[in-house]
């Protein structure tokens, strides 16, 4: 079956009306998420995972799906009407957005933020639908040698790239990697790391550790500062929520340029959604013909970020998919849900499980019309969202994670561990540890040290197995590249010249 | 805390993690890599940029957010953070005993009052509501094992 009649296939799946009201919860509590300050679609993710028992696989996927590319979508309103960007890749989009609120434009702004991220993610899943088949065929050559030089590649590169200090994006995927090895090992039955607890036996739950770095770290880290329940200034709902004419012609370019930066970037290793805003934003600058009006509240400094936005989130898809990679906490979340229902990820997906991929690809493409029609005329909704005041809306986000971890197995335990995780988040933010690379590693851990194993078993225990071999070698380059270039490349350019 | 704490406490856990590693039993079958070495690997390595990190810190070339401009905290900072890691306590213990929804509104109403709601009437009604949807929700219409709800439904 050729790409295009699978997709087809898919969207007669995608269509069906159990699989699109699903679809649809997931863009509503995608969108829910987006704009509330203090919970993010991995948490979301992680919260809904005890439920990947009772409801099919494609419908989960489907509202996964849903609540990823909601969150994006909903987080520019946040950023408009409180100058709050709930993650790094909304920062341009607060900084301008606010600014045209201000100015009296917030409907102008939502709407080019609205629109623009329907064609930039229409955009980049189609580049999803077309490139993903020819990755697939390109990674079906891998052997497990191959598998663990990409898995230390992606590791490296989300550790060492993203993040203020590689020392601490590395320290943080050490520890991610130390607790992903926690449990029984798989080959040899033999208890790692327990400390002859029976309930560490399975491992660290994903659920537990996401939801307490993410949720529980972030409420203990605000409750600490004590200036969260002041709350923020919420703009008022300012003009038309639509664009003039001259508005559209400012903003177009500026959604096809940023989808353009946003799908490639977003599906590198590293690549993650913030570099490709930026670049948009100052590529936008550089080429309007009023550039005097950023930082005042220019259409396009909001227009080309959230396309970029937009279109790394399908980028951040690639490699999920078509390779089993995660390079994002919530890709590493959905991989987790993957598991979860035992589903071999990798570019046997496409083969093994073609039905339900084709059905999420397509649901990416139906739930980008959902998203649109279902932001601007619900606008006054999630602002008055945006009006709860904080201890309610964090009592809200802990009794749900609290509930969600409780639920997941009835275990007292793991709720302590989610308090536990909390303290490890809170001081991971305190001290500026980016948390993506303890999920990954957390998550990847007994996949790479499986694939390590595979391959040396291979080999006879002969190690250069990893570096003789071309692909593998050239990917434990890069990763050896990835670590050493940035400290030289700082080095020469802090160094005085003559 | 500060950053060389926080180095202090990675090299304790370091240090745990590596007697962990002693302990693991070999295994009885014959294989080309067996189950330590990972964790000995992984542990080396944590160990190494720990001590980095220790240096680092040890020059000050570490950060501390509250150190930053808006982001110290105001007085009262431990006891917020208590009284949220308390509402989370008192889950663990009463959920055994009450169910889940009595639990989960203390839990709700401690974080509430980390984030200065006064502890009150008007904290008790709005997170047994949030407790009490979130119980019917997820327990009723969704199917997930909170138990029961109160305590005289166990």
């Amino acid at each position: 079956m050729s790409s295009m009649d699978a997709l087809l296939a898919g969207f007669g799946n995608a269509l069906q009306p159990v699989t699109l009201m699903w679809g649809f919860v997931g863009c509503f509590v995608g969108t829910l998420v987006g704009v509330l300050p203090g919970i993010g679609p991995a948490l979301t993710i992680a919260l809904l995972l005890p439920l990947t028992y009772h409801v099919p696989a494609t419908s989960m996927f489907v509202m996964f799906a849903g609540i990823y590319y909601g969150a994006a979508y909903g987080g520019s309103t946040t950023s408009i009407l409180i100058k709050t960007p709930g993650e790094a890749s909304s920062m341009m989009t607060a900084l301008e957005g606010n600014k045209m609120a201000r100015n009296g434009r917030a409907g102008q702004a939502l709407a080019t933020a609205a629109i623009g991220s329907f064609v930039a993610g229409t955009i980049g899943t189609l580049a999803l639908t077309f490139f993903a088949p020819m990755v697939v065929e390109a990674a079906l050559a891998f052997g497990p040698a191959e598998y663990f030089s990409l898995m230390v590649l992606s590791l490296v590169a989300v550790s060492a790239v993203l993040g203020s200090s590689m020392l601490r994006g590395l320290l943080a995927l050490g520890v991610g990697l130390l607790l992903g090895l926690v449990g029984i090992d798989l080959q040899t039955g033999q208890a790692r790391f327990t400390f002859g607890q029976a309930q560490l036996l399975d491992g660290i739950e994903v659920t537990v550790a996401a939801v307490g770095l993410f949720a529980v770290g972030e409420a203990l880290y605000l409750a600490w500062q004590g200036r969260e329940s002041r709350g923020s200034e919420v703009m008022k709902l300012s003009g038309r929520l639509w664009l003039s004419a001259s508005d559209w012609a400012r903003s177009w370019k500026a959604w096809l340029r940023g989808a353009f930066y946003g799908f490639p970037i977003g599906a590198l290793p590293a690549g993650g959604a913030e570099l490709p805003t930026l670049l948009s934003y100052y590529t936008e600058k550089k080429l309007s013909p009023h550039p005097e009006e950023f930082g005042h509240g220019a259409i396009e400094g909001v227009a080309g970020p959230e396309a970029a936005n937009n279109a790394a989130a399908a980028g951040v898809l690639m490699p999920l998919l078509t390779l089993g990679i995660p390079t994002s906490a919530t890709a590493a979340i959905m991989l987790s849900a993957f598991e979860g229902y035992g589903i071999q990820t990798g570019p046997q997906l496409f083969s093994s499980q073609s039905s339900l991929v084709w059905t999420l690809i397509a649901s990416l493409y139906i739930g980008n019309v959902i998203l649109l029609v279902l932001n601007l005329p619900l606008v006054g909704l999630w602002v008055k969202l945006l009006k709860i005041p904080p201890p309610w809306l964090y009592a809200g986000i802990i009794v749900i994670s609290t509930a969600g971890v409780y639920g997941a197995g009835n275990s007292v335990f793991n709720v302590g561990l989610l308090f536990v995780f909390g303290l490890i988040g809170f001081t991971m933010r305190r001290f500026d540890f980016p948390v993506a690379p303890l999920i990954v590693g957390l998550i990847l851990a007994p996949m790479a040290e499986q694939s390590m194993r595979q391959a040396l078993t291979i080999s006879m225990g002969d190690w250069s197995t990893f570096v003789t071999r071309p692909l593998s070698g050239s990917l434990l380059g890069i990763a050896a590249l990835l670590i050493v270039v940035p400290g030289l490349w700082r080095r020469w350019r802090t160094e005085p010249r003559p | 805390m500060t950053p060389l704490r926080v180095a202090l406490a990675l090299l304790v856990v370091c240090a745990v993690a590596a007697w962990q590693v002693t302990v693991i039993p070999a295994s009885m079958m014959q294989m080309t890599v067996g189950a330590s070495l990972v964790p000995a690997l992984v542990v080396g390595g944590l160990t190494v940029l720990a001590l980095l990190y220790g240096w680092s810190a040890w020059r000050g070339q570490q950060v501390d957010e509250s150190h930053a401009p808006e982001q110290s905290p105001l007085p009262g900072a431990s006891t917020r953070t208590l009284s949220l890691l308390g509402g989370g306590l008192a889950f663990m213990v009463l959920v055994g005993p009450l169910g889940f929804i009595l639990p989960a509104t203390l839990c709700g109403m401690g974080v509430a009052r980390a984030f200065d709601a006064p502890l009150g009437l008007k904290s008790l009604a709005v997170c047994g509501g949030i407790a009490s949807v979130f119980w019917g929700l997820f327990a009723l219409v969704l199917g997930v094992g909170l138990g029961p709800g109160l305590p005289w439904l166990i």
